[in-house]
C-alpha cells in the first residue's frame, strides 16, 4: 500500500451530498486532477442520474443502492459527507449501516451533540472518521479528498517527508505552501478540523505516523479550545510519538479580549480556563525540553526555522529569499 | 447562547423537572411584587444579566415587605452590573438553605463524551474549591444517564443523606435530559440546595436556586430562534457591527459579515478562521492596535464583499489597512478584492468618504490571484492609494511585519 490509513492507492470514494453547490464543484474539480477515486456518490431523490456529462460519477438514492452495485461494492472504502449540518449524524449512520469503516466530515457547524454522539459511534464500531470541519486531506504521491489545494494544489503541495495536521482548513494550504518554498515537501496534509469535539485528534494520527518510514517529522497548527494539543504533548511524553515536531499554537491574544468573544472557528472560543492557548504551549514546551524532539514556535512564520532547528532535513532546495519583493508598490 | 436565569427556569427546569423556589420575573415595581413578597415571607431580588458573580457586584438583594423589595427592583433595574445592563428582575421565595451543591453537566474534550460534575461543598467559591472535592464522572451519549447511577456516584463520594437519596438522583437525571434535549453545551447550577420544609419540619426540599446554561449556537433548533437576541460583547452593538451582521443573513454564499469592533487603528479586512487568528495576534504582538477584527471566507460574492469592505473603511481614525489571507482553496481573489473591495473604494471615492492618506498592504493568495491582484493594483494607481501588493512568496505573518516596517519608516507608529 501506498500512501496512509486516510488516504492511500485503494482509496476509492462515495460522496454523500455529491450534487449540492459545494460538493459537485470539488469532485468534478478533483476528478480531473487525480482521475478514479471517487467513485460514486447519494443524493436522494437523485438516483440514476450522473453528476455531470463531461463528470459521469454515478448518482444513486441510497448507500445501499450504490453498494448493490458489484464493483461499487469492491471498491468503495471511504465516505465523504457534504451534507447540511443537522443532516450529518444521518449520513454517518448510513454508511456506517452500509460497512463503511473510514469518513470524513467537511461540513461545518455539526451540532455538537451529534458530535458527541458521532464519536460513541466511531469508537464502538472501529471507525475513523476526520472531522466535523475538515477541509479533507492532501497525499501528494496519490491524490486528494475534499477541496485542499483548489483548482492548482501544485502551488503549494510537492512529494516529500513532512506531514501536515491542522484544526484550520485553510491553513493546511497555507502551510503546506510555506514549506514547499523553504525546500520541504508534504507527505501528507490532514486538515483535522476544529471542532470541541473533533473525531480525529492530533494524537489520534501521531501514532500511524511514528510506524510509517516515509514520514520524517510532522507539523502541527492548533488553536485554543479542547485538550488536543495538550494529548500531543501527554502521548510524546510517554514515547508514542518520537520524531520531530513543530507546533504552531494560534489564539493566544483571544485571551486578552472580553469573554465570550467568538472568532474563527467554533472550537476556537476559549473555554472556561481550558484549553488555553497558553496552557498548551506550556506542556509542549515542557515535555519537548526533555526530549528534544517538539519546537513551538513564536511566530507563525518562525515554523520553518523551528523545524529546522531540530534537525529536519530538506527534502529539496530552498527558495526562500530574506527580501521578498512585492509584485505592486504604490509606497514612493 | 448563554441564557438568562429566568429562561433556564421558564423553558428547560420547568420542562424536564427540575424544581425551584416560586418565582417572579418583571421589569417594573408594582403591586404583584407586594403581593407576592406578602405570599412567601422573604424573598430574594437578583438582576437578569448574562455576566456571572451577581453577588460580589450588588446584584442580590433579600427583603421581608412589598415596599423594600420594590425599592429594591427599582434600583437593580436601574444599575448595570460589571457594565451590563439587566433586562429584568427577578424574585424568588427565600429557601433555607440547610446544604449546597454543585451540580453541572458540560462536553469533555478528552474523554470526548458528556460528564457530570458533582461538589458536596457547593455555593459561592466553587472556582476556588480544592479540586479534590470537585468530581467527574464520564456519560456514555447512547446510553444516557440513569439515576441509579447517580445514587451510585453520589454514595461513591461520601453523600450520607440517606432520606433525600432517590429524590436528589432523580432531579439530577432530570437536569441531565434538560442538558441534552435543549442542546446545551454546558448546564450549571450552583448551588443546588437542600431546604428545610416550611410545613414539614420533618422533611428537605431539593432547590436549584441559580442555573447557568450555554444553548449550543449550532443546536438543530437555534437557540436565537427561540430567545430574546443579546449582545456577545455585554455591550450593544456599534451602528457598523449591527450593519455587518446583515451582511450574511439573507445570503448563505460565503461569509463576510462576522465583525467586531476595537480601539486601535489598522483595519483589518483578513481571510478565513485560522488564517484571521494568526494575522491579528502578529498585529497585537508588534504592538499594533487592529481597528475591528474579520473573519472571511467561503468564498463570498463581490456584494458582499463591497459591504464589508466599506464598512471596515468607514471606521473613524485608522492610519492603514491590512488585506491579507493565506492561500485560498475556494474563494475568488479576482472576485473578493479585484471586484468587492474595488467597487467599495471606487464606491467611496465618488460619495467623498474614502480615508485618504492611509498605507496600505495586501498579502493574498487563491484562485484567479494574478488577475485580482492587478486589479487592485490599477486601482491603487487610479485613485493615488499608497501600498504595497504580496503574494504568498511573502509568508502569511510576515505581512503584518511589512505593515510595521512601513509605518515605522514613515514615522506613522
Amino acid at each position: 500500500m501506498r500512501g496512509t490509513k486516510y488516504l492511500n492507492d485503494k482509496t476509492r470514494v462515495i460522496v454523500i451530498g455529491i450534487t449540492g453547490r459545494e460538493a459537485s464543484q470539488v469532485v468534478i474539480e478533483s476528478e480531473k486532477l487525480y482521475p478514479g477515486i471517487v467513485k460514486c456518490g447519494v443524493t436522494p431523490g437523485k438516483g440514476g442520474t450522473v453528476l455531470k456529462e463531461d463528470c459521469p460519477i454515478p448518482v444513486f438514492d441510497t448507500v445501499k443502492d450504490a453498494l448493490k452495485v458489484n464493483k461499487l461494492k469492491q471498491l468503495v472504502n471511504t465516505g465523504l459527507i457534504y451534507v447540511p449540518p443537522t443532516s450529518v449524524l444521518d449520513a454517518v449512520y448510513e454508511l456506517i449501516d452500509n460497512g463503511i469503516k473510514l469518513m470524513y466530515v467537511i461540513t461545518e457547524h455539526v451540532p455538537i451533540r451529534d458530535s458527541i454522539i458521532i464519536y460513541e459511534l466511531a469508537r464502538e464500531k472501529g471507525v475513523t472518521i476526520i472531522g466535523g470541519t475538515s477541509l479533507g486531506c492532501f497525499v501528494p504521491s496519490i491524490g486528494r479528498i475534499g477541496a485542499i489545494g483548489g483548482k492548482d494544489p501544485s502551488v503549494a503541495f510537492k512529494d516529500g517527508s513532512l506531514v501536515v495536521l491542522s484544526k484550520s482548513g485553510g491553513l493546511t494550504v497555507t502551510t503546506s505552501e510555506m514549506f514547499k518554498r523553504r525546500g520541504f515537501g508534504i507527505y501528507m496534509a490532514l486538515a483535522v478540523g476544529g471542532d470541541v469535539i473533533a473525531c480525529t485528534t492530533f494524537a489520534d494520527v501521531l501514532p500511524e505516523l511514528e510506524k510509517d518510514k516515509n514520514v520524517q517529522a510532522c507539523v502541527i497548527m492548533g488553536e485554543p479550545g479542547g485538550v488536543y494539543e495538550e494529548q500531543v504533548a501527554e502521548l510524546i511524553a510517554k514515547g508514542g510519538y518520537t520524531k520531530p515536531l513543530a507546533v504552531f499554537v494560534a489564539g493566544v491574544f483571544q485571551e486578552m479580549m472580553p469573554e465570550g468573544v467568538a472568532f474563527g472557528h467554533a472550537g476556537a472560543i476559549v473555554e472556561r480556563g481550558m484549553g488555553k492557548a497558553t496552557d498548551k504551549i506550556k506542556m509542549l514546551e515542557e515535555v519537548g525540553k526533555k526530549t528534544g524532539t517538539i519546537k513551538v514556535a513564536k511566530f507563525y512564520h518562525e515554523l520553518v526555522n523551528s523545524l529546522v532547528s531540530l534537525g529536519v532535513k530538506r527534502d529539496f532546495g530552498d527558495s526562500y529569499t530574506d527580501s521578498v519583493k512585492p509584485l505592486y508598490n504604490t509606497l514612493d | 447562547m448563554k441564557l438568562y436565569e429566568y429562561e433556564t427556569y421558564d423553558t428547560i427546569f420547568k420542562k424536564y423537572g427540575v424544581p425551584v423556589p416560586k418565582y417572579l420575573v418583571i421589569q417594573h415595581p408594582g403591586q404583584n411584587v407586594s403581593d407576592f413578597v406578602e405570599q412567601c415571607g422573604e424573598a430574594v431580588i437578583k438582576s437578569q444579566v448574562l455576566v456571572g458573580k451577581r453577588g460580589k457586584a450588588g446584584a442580590v438583594k433579600f427583603a421581608k415587605t412589598g415596599d423594600e423589595a420594590n425599592e429594591h427592583v427599582k434600583a437593580l433595574m436601574e444599575t448595570e452590573v460589571y457594565g451590563e445592563k439587566p433586562v429584568s428582575v427577578i424574585i424568588q421565595e427565600k429557601a433555607s438553605i440547610l446544604k449546597e451543591l454543585y451540580v453541572s453537566f458540560t462536553y469533555s474534550s478528552k474523554p470526548r463524551c458528556p460528564v457530570f460534575v458533582i461538589s458536596l461543598e457547593g455555593g459561592i467559591g466553587i472556582e476556588e474549591q480544592d479540586p479534590s472535592k470537585i468530581f467527574t464522572f464520564e456519560i456514555n451519549p447512547l446510553e444516557g444517564l440513569f439515576p441509579y447511577k447517580i445514587r451510585e456516584y453520589l454514595i461513591e463520594i461520601g453523600f450520607d443523606d440517606k432520606a433525600i437519596l432517590r429524590q436528589l438522583s432523580e432531579i439530577i437525571a432530570n437536569m441531565y435530559k434538560g442538558f441534552w434535549n435543549s442542546e446545551s453545551r454546558l448546564l450549571e447550577v450552583n448551588p443546588l440546595i437542600m431546604a428545610g420544609d416550611k410545613t414539614n419540619p420533618e422533611k428537605q426540599k431539593i432547590l436549584a436556586i441559580d442555573a447557568v446554561t450555554i444553548i449550543d449556537d449550532d443546536a438543530r433548533i437555534a437557540p436565537s430562534k427561540i430567545y430574546i437576541a443579546r449582545g456577545a460583547m455585554g455591550r450593544p452593538l456599534t451602528k457598523r457591527e449591527a450593519a455587518a451582521h446583515l451582511i450574511d443573513r439573507d445570503d448563505h454564499r460565503g461569509k463576510a459579515g462576522s465583525y467586531v469592533e476595537l480601539d486601535g487603528d489598522i483595519g483589518m479586512m483578513t481571510f478565513g478562521g485560522g488564517g484571521s487568528t494568526i494575522i491579528v495576534e502578529t498585529v497585537f504582538a508588534l504592538g499594533l492596535k487592529p481597528a475591528n477584527l474579520t473573519d472571511i471566507g467561503g468564498n463570498p460574492p463581490a456584494e458582499k464583499m463591497n459591504k464589508i469592505s466599506k464598512i471596515i473603511l468607514s471606521k473613524p481614525g485608522l492610519k492603514a489597512v491590512l488585506v491579507c489571507g493565506g492561500t485560498a482553496s475556494n474563494t475568488r481573489i479576482d472576485v473578493t478584492l479585484g471586484e468587492g473591495l474595488v467597487s467599495a473604494i471606487e464606491e467611496m471615492k465618488k460619495d467623498g468618504i474614502f480615508p485618504e492618506g492611509l498605507v496600505w498592504v495586501v498579502r493574498r493568495s487563491g484562485p484567479e490571484y494574478q488577475k485580482g491582484l492587478k486589479m487592485l493594483y490599477e486601482c491603487f494607481v487610479k485613485n493615488g492609494i499608497r501600498g504595497v501588493i504580496y503574494n504568498s512568496e511573502l509568508p502569511l505573518t510576515e505581512a503584518p511585519q511589512k505593515l510595521y516596517e512601513i509605518l515605522k519608516s514613515k514615522n506613522m507608529l
